[in-house]
């Protein structure tokens, strides 16, 4: 019986909630909790534990909802909608000249600035562009928008030009190279002073630079960029939750979201191990910079054990643990439901709603750092030469908290949806397409859980580094 | 795709495009919704019977599920007069 086993299983998710909301502090109700009841801080105030719940389920309620909807035609319509746009030829080659021109330029004030600019971070326009610039603004544009890192990527323009593609790339290798370099990026930005000494960005740029040119001359520039470049591969998944595309056929726009059903460019569990790597890194640097994250570092620190060999467990293990759930969900679905679909394939198809999540909690986690920080970027954008004696930063009004909920949840809101269309292309009977979503949705639930108790700690600095 | 080749089950393959379904009945529901042009008067029939029984199914489905949402805003409406102050 299809139907007992998975509503007991859902029964279960419905359970595991409530046990992780009651482990979290059940007494004080925090700013963010607050700002989901209104705009003032002492309106009206909900335990923790409730706030997690509704979270949860908000998103477990609109999979509910949306397997209303059983009409193919009408979830066709809208995952196909589109509207297109052609370009000359001339424009697309002006767009691209200026792109890989503008790219090499900031690549090389960042890396000037960073050696000569004040050492400063809140002055230094090295520190100010990759973070509150690419790792922020840029990584937003490129979800909400349109990903543009192919024409801007400065690495690409210089490998190019030269003769490139020396050695055959392993297929088998699919992106790994890309899950691990990504893991290793997060991991230099969380434990060395990268964000804070514009020097040691210099020099870490400088490093990147060697390795992506001497790799991509090596491999051929369309293959690293495509598998083995963190940033690239970074960009693209995010990019393909972007509403519009340009590539040489021009500019075409679709719903947000839409694309991951239909683009079928995932292939293997590489390529989900990316998708969870992006809600993995998100959940990793939110949970060190809570009180309660630094204060169970410390914890585990006073047992004896060193200070990174804590991190990188809780680090690679929360990976996998986040990896593992929903390999599980794929392994659940596919012995519940009468098909041939094999559980890697299941993952496969159901892996792209994770980057909509993901560009949820990214939104929740650099919104507020972005906008407090534009008049900041703005200014070193404008004159990258001048550092300005008075840094600019906004003061965000409290209502802010509440932003980030509200992210978090339209984020998971989009992933049901685009996970029920998936669903309905997958399974030939419309049982199955409703039945096959609720492991997917129970990790989703899951996660929603863990990112609204996340952005509901105080903040800290991480201990140790 | 990858499909489980081991499974000593029947395979019912459509002739439109070779995909392989465990029943005879999953057989004619992806050919009705994929290949509503290529089916003959019996895979029409066999179809639009096998559509309305899932119909059926359907309904029995949303009516529990409209339960469930109807318990979990009652359930969390109670939850919110008792909690939030
Ligand atoms: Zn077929």
């Amino acid at each position: 019986m299809i139907r007992s086993t998975t509503l007991r299983r859902f029964g279960l998710g419905v359970v595991l909630t409530s046990v992780l909301a009651l482990v979290s502090d059940p007494v004080a109700a925090s700013n963010a909790a607050v700002g989901l009841a209104g705009a003032s801080q002492d309106n009206l105030s909900v335990p923790r534990w409730l706030y997690l719940a509704t979270g949860g389920a908000t998103v477990g309620a609109s999979a509910l909802l949306a397997s209303f909807v059983t009409d193919r035609r009408f979830i066709e319509r809208v995952h196909l909608w589109r509207t297109t746009t052609g370009f000359s030829d001339s424009l697309v080659s002006v767009f691209r000249a200026t792109g890989s021109l503008l790219g090499l330029v900031l690549l090389a004030l960042v890396v000037y600035l960073g050696y000569t600019g004040p050492q400063v971070p809140t002055v230094s326009f090295a520190i100010i562009l990759v973070f509150a610039g690419l790792r922020a603004g840029y990584t937003m544009f490129t979800y909400l928008v349109a990903d543009t890192w192919r024409a801007l990527n400065p690495w690409r323009t210089v490998a190019t030009v030269v003769p490139n593609g020396f050695v055959s790339y392993p297929d088998r290798l699919g992106r790994w190279p890309a899950v691990f370099g990504i893991l290793a990026l997060v991991w230099v930005e969380t434990a060395t002073n990268v964000t804070s000494r514009p020097k040691t960005l210099a020099t870490a740029l400088v490093g990147y630079s060697a390795v992506t040119l001497v790799g991509a001359i090596l491999v051929g520039a369309d293959t690293w960029f495509d598998r083995i470049d963190p940033v690239s591969v970074f960009l693209h998944f995010y990019g393909r939750v972007a509403p519009i595309r340009l590539d040489d056929d021009g500019l075409s726009v679709r719903l947000p979201g839409m694309r991951l059903v239909t683009d079928d460019d995932m292939t293997d569990l590489a390529d989900i191990a990316v998708t969870v790597v992006l809600v993995w890194e998100l959940t990793f640097s939110g949970f060190v910079t809570t009180e309660q994250g630094a204060a169970a570092i410390r914890a585990a620190v006073d047992v004896g054990v060193p200070p990174l060999v804590v991190y990188g467990l809780l680090y690679l293990g929360g990976f996998g643990v986040f990896f593992g759930l929903y390999v599980l969900a794929a392994r659940v679905t596919a012995r519940r439901i009468d098909t041939f679909e094999t559980p890697l394939s299941l993952a496969v198809r159901f892996a792209p709603p994770l980057l909509v999540i993901a560009a949820g909690y990214h939104l929740a986690h650099y919104f507020g750092f972005f906008i407090s920080l534009s008049p900041m970027l703005a200014e070193a954008l404008m004159s990258p030469l001048s550092s300005p004696a008075n840094p600019l930063v906004l003061t965000l009004p409290a209502w802010f908290g509440a932003l980030n909920i509200v992210f978090i949840l339209f984020g998971h809101l989009f992933a049901v949806w685009v996970a029920h269309s998936q669903a309905y292309r997958t399974f030939p009977s419309r049982m199955q397409a409703v039945w096959s979503q609720f492991p997917f949705v129970a990790a989703m639930i899951l996660y929603t859980i863990i990112s609204l108790w996340l952005i509901s700690l105080p903040t800290a600095t991480p201990p140790f580094i | 795709m990858t499909t489980d080749t081991d499974a000593p089950r029947d395979r019912h393959l459509c002739e439109t495009c070779t995909e392989a379904y465990p029943t005879a009945r999953l057989l004619v529901l992806h050919r009705g919704a994929r290949h509503p042009d290529a089916l003959d008067a019996t895979e029409i029939e066999a179809y639009r019977e096998a559509y309305y029984e899932e119909e059926r199914e359907l309904k029995s489905f949303r009516i529990r599920a409209l339960g469930v949402l109807v318990l979990l805003y009652f359930g969390f409406l109670m939850l919110f007069i008792m909690y939030a102050s």
